[in-house]
């Protein structure tokens, strides 16, 4: 009994109940779903039905022969290609040209920051409005420079480019937050010194700062490629996977399977649970790559 | 009211690194006890695992008659000053004082009345609505000393209360400490690595080294009679002076000093001399002779020091006793000596001077175990 | 920033010639959407577009007020917003203290075990989640909504960052002074964590506000339980030509956000830029 009364006061009882609640809910929450998706993708299963059967690895061997699921990838590695280095090239520049002592910088600061906290939905009938091919002021200010009318998210050539566009600037504020968090810790002193040793500005920034905003790169290529690939708000809503299907990206796709084929007759949540499963495979290898890559270029800071 | 005894107690980290090695030691009730040694000789480590926050390897340790091995700090009835404080920066004076009462539930009445006590008591009336921010560090310091004696616990714990204050400002400190242990006289564990604090301070005092108990007795026992030469070295400023020598016959030898009557058996020794007991040749105190180069000369206002080197080598003190490889390196040929000379007398350097020692003020110890050798 | 010595060719920095045609454009979405909700339908449909349209009709405002389920959806994705917001404050504050600073058996083990659910991309979990909370009848109540969102392994994480920054001398000091683990917690640590709650509270305001995928998975009949964002795009679904609603729909969706992006900018920035430092 006694042992019994230590324990209950113990650390080990204190720790416990501090996280119980919180480890109850992640575990149905966010531990059992990972299982049972990976459960799922073998099995043919429907949402509201309680069917289920056990098919192993047909799903994924469908997944391969799928043209769906081939232009859906198609589709994904076409956007992360546009928006990653997009997104993180616009962001370092407009990051070093905001961490100035001018006038006015609070403000600048401001407007880079905010589209951040609108929301995919509000942002899409922004650029809805925007890029409306009659009605809309982009195709007003660029037919004052010659140029267009543009069909934008209707054209099946420029619905892609239109929504790199979109979610660019929507994620430019992040970029750039981190990039200038990432800006104000390298040493004065550095760029001093390099200035002293004779460096121009052009050749101190390659030198000197470019190095140090290793890592917060690196982390900035990985968490862009991850979001890119799964895309999904914009898509559902903006362009619905088209004009003919050139925006049907693999979210989507996974989405389209499960929630409106698969609610019906047909039982495609397990073959949908498969695309996502393969989907997280590649998202995972690439981001070893990336930080494999990334660990022999960039020099830690000693 | 308590005492505190450690029992053959040990603390082991992983690695695994052994902080304190079966410590055996009494803290009788109402006792000052002072834990002095250099950094990382597991001074603080002892004093945490009294208080609680740090787990006992092995061995136990006592308060009052009960075990506290498994007691959580908030049950041992101690209390603490932290080297930094610690004070809680979010709270006014009073309430940081208040705190440990409150937790306690104390009823208000009396929480208010014991926090105007020691506020009285320490100077801090003026100070109750402020924050730690906003004190000196002379004020936070007594605020921390207010926080933990306004519990009247069975035992104080201090670690390095000193050791952030300038130092003028640590030896005004000094004395209020001593005068509140007189009046307040509770059980006392002070650590600190400052001998000289050690000795003005404790009734008696605990060397450690690396882990392990040197000696155990009071500031002037423990400065007359060392049991090994670590605490001959440690405690004392300037330290005690040690030259390597060799015993035969009962004769030592340490480079011209030469020592009759020795009792001690053939072998190496150290020999060590504290630099008041050196004094000039012809100067009224007869014994052994000892030549010194002078090197450098240091006034120090009231007294002058001197730095020589002397015939004999040095011998290294700091390793660890019971250690085998002690002292296997002389230091160097001709071994560094101090010595204490009247205001105003200024030697040149590079002269020689002569002096003498009297040999009941000379310390022998074994070359291999570092021990003290009793001659009597 | 290193001075040059260089010839002032414009009377001002010329980083202005960026930044400031950068701002227009950042701002320039927002700025339109305002003033077509202000214009008449007529005036939406003009082109070349009307930049100011003279009288400024806020009766737009009214009537998608008036007209569709605004106040419901307003008025739910507050509930569930807030009510997240509070319970991971609660439950990663407890969680996170104990995972910085309790050792207790399974410690190491538990927190690996939740940050790997950090690396599983949404759609993994997106149609497992949907049959538990199926299974647990919470489909097509608000109740789906917050239940899974409930504590955050976002928020342990941050917060167990941040716990261990502290000195831990002031959480010894209270141990010592007989204070139990929850009072430290609540006496000691919290209100010296203000700045990260507000940051953790803030970025998951944010996230639960805006957030689109998981309401439109979970919601699927009962329009009383649509979120803003499920309303909004149903509305201009519904409404697709009449932009000057849809217009005024949209700013007012989002002034929310803009409001408490103005107020509280410090820790928007903060709770970015650390997430760039976890890596």
């Amino acid at each position: 009994m006694d042992r019994f009364r230590r324990f209950l006061v113990s650390d080990h009882a204190a720790g416990w109940a501090f996280i119980l609640p919180s480890v109850i809910l992640i575990a149905v929450f966010g531990i059992a779903p990972i299982v049972w998706g990976l459960i799922l993708s073998f099995q043919k299963a429907g949402l509201i039905s309680p069917e289920r059967e056990w098919v192993g690895l047909d799903n994924y061997t469908r997944i391969a022969s799928d043209p769906k699921v081939r232009q859906a990838a198609i589709n994904t590695v076409y956007y992360t290609i546009l928006f990653v280095p997009t997104s993180i090239l616009a962001a370092l520049f407009i990051a070093q040209a905001l961490n100035r002592k001018i006038a006015f910088v609070r403000f600048y600061r401001l407007a880079v920051f905010i589209p951040v906290v609108t929301s995919t939905i509000a942002t899409g009938i922004m650029f809805l409005w925007l890029f409306d091919r009659n009605f809309g002021l982009a195709n007003w200010l660029l037919g004052k420079v010659g140029l267009g009318p543009f069909g934008f998210f209707e054209d099946p050539d420029q619905a892609m480019i239109a929504l790199v566009l979109m979610t660019v600037w929507g994620w430019l504020g992040f970029d750039t937050i981190i990039y200038l968090a990432a800006l104000q810790g390298v040493p004065q002193e550095l760029t001093e010194a390099a200035a002293i040793d004779g460096a121009g500005r052009l050749s101190s920034f390659w030198r000197v700062t470019w190095p140090m905003l290793g890592p917060a790169t690196l982390l900035l290529v990985v968490w862009s490629t991850i979001s890119a690939i799964q895309l999904f708000d914009e898509v559902f809503f903006v362009t619905k996977g088209g004009p003919l299907g050139r925006t049907s990206v693999v979210v989507f796709y996974v989405y389209r399977l499960a929630f409106e084929q698969g609610l019906g007759a047909l039982s495609l949540a397990g073959y949908a649970a498969a695309i996502a499963y393969v989907l997280f495979l590649v998202i995972l290898a690439l981001t070893l790559v990336q930080f494999w890559l990334g660990s022999r270029v960039i020099h830690y800071r000693s | 009211m308590a005492g505190v005894a450690f029992d053959a107690v040990t603390k082991v980290y992983p690695g695994p690194v052994v902080a304190v090695e079966r410590l055996t030691l009494e803290v009788a009730d109402g006792e000052f006890l002072i834990l002095v040694g250099p950094s990382g000789c597991g001074k603080s480590t002892a004093l945490r695992m009294v208080a609680g926050l740090e787990r006992i390897s092995a061995g136990t340790i006592t308060i009052g008659d009960r075990i506290v091995n498994d007691v959580p700090p908030k049950d041992r009835d101690v209390a603490m000053v932290f080297q930094n404080y610690a004070l809680y920066p979010h709270m006014t004076v009073e309430k940081n004082l208040a705190f440990g009462l409150r937790r306690r539930r104390t009823p208000r009445e009396e929480v208010r009345r014991r926090v105007g006590e020691i506020a009285s008591m320490l100077g801090l009336d003026d100070l109750l609505g402020r924050r730690p921010g906003q004190l000196s560090g002379g004020q936070r310091q007594r605020v921390a000393m207010g926080r933990a004696i306004v519990r009247e616990p069975d035992v104080f714990l201090l670690d390095e209360p000193l050791s952030n204050l300038d130092a003028k400002l640590r030896v005004e400190m000094r004395a209020e400490l001593k005068r509140l242990q007189d009046r307040v006289g509770v059980t006392t564990i002070y650590v600190t690595h400052d001998q000289v604090e050690a000795m003005t301070l404790g009734e008696r005092i605990a060397v450690l080294s690396d882990g392990i108990l040197q000696q155990v007795g009071s500031p002037q026992d423990v400065y007359d009679h060392p049991a090994n030469v670590f605490v001959a070295g440690f405690i004392g400023s300037p330290p005690m002076n040690l030259l390597r020598g060799t015993a035969t016959g009962g004769r030592v030898v340490a480079g011209d000093l030469e020592l009759e009557d020795a009792h001690v058996a053939d072998g190496d020794v150290v020999v060590g001399i504290r630099p008041e007991a050196l004094h000039p040749a012809n100067g009224g105190h007869p014994g052994p002779g000892l030549a010194v180069r002078v090197d450098v000369v240091e006034p120090l206002g009231d007294e002058v020091l001197v730095h020589g080197s002397v015939e004999a080598s040095g011998a290294d003190a700091r390793r660890r006793v019971l250690d085998a490889t002690l002292l296997a390196d002389a230091v160097s040929d001709r071994g560094t000596v101090r010595l204490r000379l009247p205001p105003r007398e200024r030697p040149s350097p590079g002269s020689t001077l002569h002096l003498t020692v009297a040999p009941e003020e000379v310390h022998l110890f074994d070359d291999a175990t570092g021990l003290a050798v009793r001659r009597r | 920033m290193v001075e040059r010595p260089r010839r002032r060719l414009l009377p001002f920095d010329p980083w202005h010639l960026f930044l400031a045609p950068l701002a227009v454009v950042m701002l320039l979405p927002m700025v339109w959407m305002v003033v077509t909700s202000l214009e008449t339908e007529a005036q939406t449909f003009h082109f070349p577009p009307i930049l100011w349209p003279g009288t400024l009709r806020f009766g737009n405002y009214v009537t998608v007020l008036r007209e569709s389920a605004f106040g419901t959806w307003f008025w739910n994705t507050t509930v569930v917003t807030v009510t997240i917001v509070l319970s991971n404050l609660v439950l990663c504050t407890l969680a996170a203290y104990a995972f910085a600073r309790i050792r207790f058996l399974g410690r190491g083990v538990i927190y690996f075990l939740l940050l790997a659910t950090l690396m599983v991309p949404i759609q993994v979990v997106l149609i497992p989640t949907f049959l538990i909370v199926k299974e647990l009848r919470l489909l097509d109540h608000l109740g789906a909504l917050i239940v899974p969102h409930v504590a955050s392994v976002f928020g342990i994480f941050m917060l167990t960052q941040f716990f261990r920054t502290l000195p831990i001398e002031l959480e010894e000091a209270a141990r010592i002074d007989g204070a139990s683990r929850l009072s430290i917690l609540l006496r000691i640590v919290v209100p010296l964590s203000l700045p990260a709650l507000a940051t953790l509270a803030v970025i998951q305001f944010m996230w639960t506000w805006n957030e689109f995928l998981w309401p439109l998975v979970t919601i699927l009949t009962n329009q009383g339980a649509f979120t803003l964002q499920l309303g909004l795009a149903t509305f201009q679904g519904s409404h697709q030509t009449q932009w000057h609603f849809v217009a005024a729909a949209n700013i007012m969706s989002m002034l929310p956000m803009l409001i408490l992006f103005l107020v509280a900018q410090r820790y928007f920035v903060r709770g970015i830029a650390t997430q760039g430092l976890k890596g």
